[in-house]
């Protein structure tokens, strides 16, 4: 049995960091974040612009997205900065869904309630040391690969993308599955075109109607805005570079995803209820940041970003290890890229070898190994998904 | 021998991973199926495909052992496989209730 080196949580979930979290709760308390995180030794900021003025679909989307982020099992312990209160989305909400969720140590700090900037951060200093102190008490055990929720995604694809880091990411999210763990496959604008191939592997009707769905909404939503995101695909540069149809160019996306069931359908940033084995769709969009940090939120301990022009994207919680079938994107982005598998299409290995190489990869990283990002702490891709206007 | 890549074994197109294949050239399938040699009828550019078996009009036209469209006109071994001789079979407004049907 497969195993690997965690942290086991208060709710039997395993992190494969031990991260103390300054979770900004809005705009005004990002900079106490940031400058906590560049004191305190094992502590990252999550900061993003929103949690004021938005509508309430939206306030509800920007409390699940912060709170689940802080759930996420490699988070040991959470102070949640904020300024004011907005009602739906204040500080102690979002602590609150953290311990009911997790059950970890969370602690709330208010900008105001404090008496101002330095004493805040001054609050938010002690609260990060403490919380630093405890947390580094906290050791990694044995446990088995079915604890792992991997994340898989897409950036910046090409030619190779389609034809070896995306099968081979798909590869691993299989081997992954038939350990008894789950994977996650969002981006479902990518699905259109072939949502057959989803939902012919549905476990049951309902996720197959809610495959098909989720790409019509996203459709629609699009279509509001002005965009016909369906009648220009495959786009003009994608049928230059090879890609004949709508169903090629989604097909070499959804690869990624693997080939194995797809037991849960799950809202943005959702949690999945079940640990049953398989593959789980989520809503959301295309655009990178919102996507894996909608997989972070739903609890993915690990993701694997495949690109074939390269790409720097990672998020602050959850390890982001980047693979290319692009040789000369390697060469030139290997700073932030792990892992070259463009052997596949040199007939050097196999796409069956190549999963391999990504779930070595994957699991090294699992056990402590430093993605890229990580060693230069570039975690760049923390963005909340957007439903209305600002108010 | 410049290479093209069949991603699966039931594919019956390759894709072209190396620099533009010219005309007359011969070239070698790589990946899932190796080794079986195809003379290109045209040039076949980075990343666009060449069939690797005959594809009749009207058949699938099978990438990542999944259909990418169906052939519009006979397509023999070594042909260039693009816009000009397949068509979707997914995202069309004028057949969308065969979609609908695929799709439950």
């Amino acid at each position: 049995m497969t195993e690997f080196l965690g942290y086991i949580r208060p709710d039997d979930s395993v992190g494969i960091r031990n991260h103390v979290l300054l979770l900004s709760g809005t705009l005004y308390a990002n900079k106490i974040c940031d400058y906590i995180a560049g004191i305190v030794p094992n502590t990252i900021s999550v900061t993003h612009p929103l949690g004021r003025c938005q509508v309430r679909p939206d306030l509800r989307m920007t409390r699940r997205f912060l709170a689940n982020t802080g759930s996420n099992p490699n988070v040991a312990a959470v102070v949640v900065v904020d300024h004011f209160r907005e009602e739906g989305c204040t500080a102690e909400d979002i602590a609150h869904d953290i311990q009911e969720a997790t059950g970890k140590p969370v602690a709330t700090v208010n900008i105001r309630g404090e008496g101002g900037f330095v004493n805040a951060m001054a609050q938010t200093m002690r609260y990060a040391a403490d919380f630093a102190r405890v947390v580094s008490d906290f050791r990694r055990e044995p446990v088995p690969l079915s604890n792992l929720l991997l994340g898989v995604e897409c950036g910046t694809s090409d030619t190779t993308s389609g034809l070896a880091s995306n099968p081979a990411t798909g590869a691993c999210a299989d081997a992954i599955i038939d350990a008894g763990g789950r994977a996650i496959l969002a981006e479902c604008t990518e699905w259109m075109g072939c949502e057959h191939w989803l939902t012919e592997r549905a476990a049951t009707p309902d996720i197959a109607a809610q495959i098909v769905a989720a790409v019509k909404d996203l459709e629609r939503r699009a279509m509001e805005s002005g965009e016909d995101i369906r009648g220009s695909q495959p786009t003009g540069d994608n049928i230059a570079g090879g890609l004949t149809t709508i169903e090629e160019k989604s097909m070499g996306a959804v690869k990624k995803g693997g080939s194995r069931p797809v037991v849960g359908y799950l809202e943005i940033a959702q949690r999945p209820a079940s640990s049953t084995p398989g593959l789980y769709v989520m809503y959301g969009p295309g655009h990178g940041g919102e996507s894996i940090s909608s997989m972070a939120a739903a609890g993915c301990q690990a993701l694997v970003f495949s690109t074939g022009g390269g790409h720097t994207s990672a998020h602050p919680v959850m390890p982001t290890i980047k693979v290319t079938g692009n040789i000369h994107s390697y060469e030139l982005m290997q700073d932030t890229v792990e892992l070259d598998v463009s052997g596949v299409l040199r007939g050097e290995f196999s796409i069956k070898e190549a999963g391999e190489r990504v779930l070595a990869e994957v699991l090294a990283t699992c056990n402590g190994r430093l993605t890229k990002s990580e060693t230069f702490r570039d975690l760049n891709s923390f963005a909340i998904h957007r439903v209305g206007v600002s108010i | 021998m410049k290479k093209i890549f069949v991603v699966e074994k039931e594919d019956n197109v390759g894709t072209a991973v190396g620099k533009l294949i010219e005309a007359g050239e011969t070239v070698a399938t790589e990946g899932r199926v190796t080794g079986l040699e195809v003379v290109a009828h045209a040039d076949i550019p980075y990343g666009h495909k060449v069939a690797i078996r005959p594809i009749a009009q009207g058949e699938q036209v099978l990438k990542y052992g999944l259909s990418i469209g169906s052939a519009t006109e006979d397509i023999a071994v070594g042909d260039y496989v693009h816009l000009h001789n397949v068509e979707s079979n997914r995202g069309r407004g004028d057949r969308y209730a065969e979609e609908k049907e695929c799709a439950s």
